[in-house]
C-alpha cells in the first residue's frame, strides 16, 4: 500500500487545484473559528448573563464540540478535492491507463479509499490543532473531557469524504457529483430532516439520513434541544454512520470493480 | 494451444446494452509475430483490446496471456497504447512517465532513453497539456517501451502523426519485432497492416472474417490474374502491340502509363520481350502484386459497407 500511496502522491504533488483548495480549507477553518471566537468574547464581556444560555463555547472541554461543529460546514472543501481527484482520472482516462500499466482494479480503488482515510485523519489533526489554539487563547486549562468529539470529527470526515468518493465513482462527472454533493448536503437533507421530524412527526427517523447522522454526532454547541430535540443516542448514531460508510465503500468499490472503465 | 502462443482469445463476445460489439471472436497470436487486427472504425478492435487489458469486461468468452488468465502482474510486462494517449494533463512528460514506470514496477532507468528515442527529451519538462497531438502520441509510445517489454499492444499507433512520424513509428515497430518482441497492432489502415504485419485478423461488425499470416490471407483469395503497369514514349503504339498478346483481359489507360490485366501464365519478362521484338522499348515495367486491399474488400464486401 505504501508503494501505491507513493504513486498517488506523485499525482497529487503537482496538482495546483489540490493545493489551492487545501489552503482555502485551512484558512477558512481559522477564519470561521476566529470570527465565532471573537463574537463569543465580545458577547460574554458585554453581556455576562449570556453565558447562562450560550455557555463558554471556546473553553475546554466545550471547544472540541464548537470547533468540530463550525469546521464541519467546511467539509465540502475536502469533499470537492476527493471528487476532483477521482473524476480527473476518468477525464484523463488515467484510471484506464493505470490498469493497463499494471495496477489491478482493486489496487486503484483501494488507494483512493486509503486516500480518504488519510485525508480524514489530516482533517482531524487540523481540528485538534484549531481546538487547542482557541481553547488556550480563551484562558482555560486543558482537560481530557470532551475529547470524544475528536473521534466524532474523524467519523464525520470519513462519512462526508466517502460519500463524495461514491458520488464521483457513480457519476464520473465532477460538475454533476459536486452539485449533487452540495445540493443534497446543504439544502435537501435539511429539508427532508425537517419535514420528517417536525412535519410528519416521524422523529427520530430524520436524524438517520446519510450525512445528517454524522452531523447530529456533533450538534450545535448551544440550543441542541431546539435543533435536535429527541436526537438518538450517540452510540446508535455512530453505528448508523459506520453502516453508511460501509455502504459508500461497498458501492464505490463494486462499481469500479465490475463495470467497463 | 502451442507453447509459442502469446495471446489466445476464445469466443469473446461483448454487448454494450443491446448493441453487439464483438461476437464470438477467437484467434491465437503466435510469439514473435506482428499481429495486425484490421477493421474499419467501430468494428470492435478497440473493444477487444480493452477486454484483454481488463478495462472492459467481456459479456462472455475468455482470453489467456501466455496460457494464464490476465492479471495486473502480466500487464506490467506488456507495453500498451490504447486508443488515445492517457496522461495527467497538469504533469510534465517526464513526471507522467515516472508514474507509469512506478506502476509497472520497472523501467525507471529507461525514462531518458525512451524519451530520447521518440524525440521528446527536449520537451520532457513541459506539461502534457501543451503537447501537440503528435507529441502526445509519441509520449504514449515512449511509455509503452518502459522496461523493455516482450509483448507490445498498439491501437492505431500512427494516429495523429505526420508522414515522417508515421514512417518512424512503422520502422520502430519493425525494429522492435526484429528484437524478438511480439506486437499486436490494431489498425484501420490496410496499407499499414500490409507494410508492417506478419499476421492479420480481419474484423467486421464485431465478427472475425479471416485470420492467418498475411501471406496465407493473400493466397487463399488468389486468382489467376496478373496486373502489370507499363509505359513507353509512344503510348498509342504500345497499346496496339499489347492488344496482340493472347490472354489480355483489360487495358486501363492511366496518366502516362497503361495498366494491363492478363489471364494466367503471362510474366513480365514475356511482355517485355514481346514489346521489344515489336520495336517498342518500355520505359516502365511494374508487376502489381495483389494487395491486401483487394483481398480485404473481397472478404468484407463492398467498400461502403462496414
Amino acid at each position: 500500500m505504501v508503494r501505491l500511496l507513493k504513486i498517488e502522491w506523485l499525482k497529487i504533488k503537482n496538482y495546483r487545484a489540490f493545493w489551492i483548495f487545501s489552503v482555502f480549507y485551512l484558512v477558512s477553518i481559522f477564519i470561521v473559528n476566529y470570527i465565532a471566537w471573537y463574537i463569543e468574547q465580545r458577547t460574554t464581556s458585554e453581556i455576562p448573563e449570556s453565558t447562562v444560555i450560550l455557555g463558554h463555547a471556546f473553553s475546554f472541554p466545550n471547544v472540541w464540540q464548537t470547533v468540530g461543529w463550525l469546521s464541519s460546514w467546511l467539509l465540502y472543501f475536502p469533499g470537492m478535492i476527493i471528487i476532483m481527484l477521482m473524476v480527473n482520472e476518468v477525464n484523463f482516462k488515467t484510471h484506464r491507463q493505470n490498469i493497463i500499466d499494471g495496477w489491478s482494479r482493486q489496487q486503484f480503488i483501494g488507494v483512493k479509499i486509503a486516500l480518504v482515510v488519510i485525508f480524514s485523519l489530516l482533517i482531524t489533526v487540523i481540528n485538534v490543532i484549531t481546538g487547542l489554539f482557541f481553547g488556550f487563547i480563551s484562558d482555560t486549562s486543558f482537560s481530557l473531557d470532551g475529547t470524544s468529539y475528536i473521534l466524532y470529527i474523524f467519523i464525520q470526515a470519513l462519512a462526508y469524504l466517502f460519500f463524495a468518493l461514491m458520488l464521483a465513482v457513480l457519476f464520473r462527472r465532477s460538475g454533476l457529483a459536486i452539485i449533487i454533493f452540495f445540493l443534497y448536503g446543504i439544502i435537501f437533507e435539511w429539508l427532508i430532516t425537517a419535514l420528517t421530524n417536525f412535519q410528519f412527526k416521524l422523529s427520530p427517523a430524520g436524524y438517520f439520513l446519510p450525512l445528517q447522522a454524522s452531523d447530529v454526532l456533533i450538534p450545535i454547541p448551544f440550543g441542541k434541544k431546539v435543533f435536535y430535540p429527541d436526537s438518538p443516542d450517540t452510540s446508535i448514531l455512530i453505528i448508523a454512520v459506520l453502516a453508511y460508510i460501509t455502504l459508500y465503500v461497498f458501492f464505490a468499490r463494486k462499481k469500479f470493480l465490475i463495470d467497463d472503465l | 494451444m502451442s507453447m509459442s502462443t502469446v495471446l489466445s482469445i476464445n469466443k469473446l463476445t461483448k454487448f454494450y446494452g443491446p448493441i453487439r460489439a464483438l461476437h464470438d471472436v477467437s484467434f491465437d497470436v503466435p510469439e514473435g509475430s506482428v499481429f495486425g487486427i484490421l477493421g474499419p472504425n467501430g468494428s470492435g478492435k478497440t473493444t477487444m483490446l480493452g477486454i484483454i487489458m481488463d478495462i472492459l469486461k467481456a459479456s462472455s468468452g475468455n482470453y489467456l496471456w501466455k496460457g494464464q488468465a490476465g492479471s495486473a502482474k502480466m500487464r506490467q510486462q506488456i507495453g500498451t497504447l490504447l486508443e488515445t494517449p492517457n496522461f495527467y494533463h497538469y504533469l510534465s512528460g517526464l513526471k507522467n512517465l515516472r508514474i507509469a514506470a512506478e506502476i509497472k514496477q520497472r523501467g525507471k532507468e529507461d525514462i531518458e532513453k525512451v524519451l530520447q528515442l521518440v524525440n521528446l527529451w527536449q520537451r520532457k519538462d513541459s506539461k502534457f497539456s501543451t503537447y501537440s497531438l503528435g507529441m502526445k502520441q509519441r509520449l504514449a509510445i515512449a511509455s509503452t517501451l518502459l522496461g523493455n517489454p516482450g509483448i507490445m499492444v498498439f491501437d492505431e499507433p500512427t494516429n495523429g502523426l505526420d508522414p515522417a512520424g508515421i514512417a518512424e513509428i512503422r520502422e520502430l515497430i519493425r525494429q522492435l519485432n526484429r528484437q524478438g518482441k511480439t506486437i499486436i497492432m490494431a489498425s484501420h489502415i490496410l496499407d499499414e497492416v500490409e507494410k508492417v504485419c506478419t499476421h492479420v485478423a480481419i474484423i467486421q461488425k464485431g465478427e472475425l472474417r479471416a485470420v492467418g499470416s498475411v501471406k496465407e490471407i493473400l493466397d487463399t483469395k488468389q486468382v489467376d490474374e496478373t496486373v502489370i503497369e507499363i509505359a513507353a514514349d509512344d503510348l498509342t503504339a504500345l497499346r496496339n502491340i499489347i492488344e496482340q498478346i493472347n490472354g489480355l483481359l483489360q487495358v486501363i489507360v492511366a496518366d502516362h502509363q497503361l495498366q494491363v490485366v492478363f489471364s494466367n501464365g503471362i510474366t513480365a519478362q514475356e511482355v517485355n520481350r514481346f514489346c521489344f521484338e515489336k520495336g517498342i522499348v518500355l520505359s516502365k515495367l511494374n508487376v502489381k502484386r495483389r494487395s491486401l486491399e483487394t483481398t480485404f474488400l473481397e472478404i468484407t464486401g463492398t467498400k461502403s459497407e462496414r
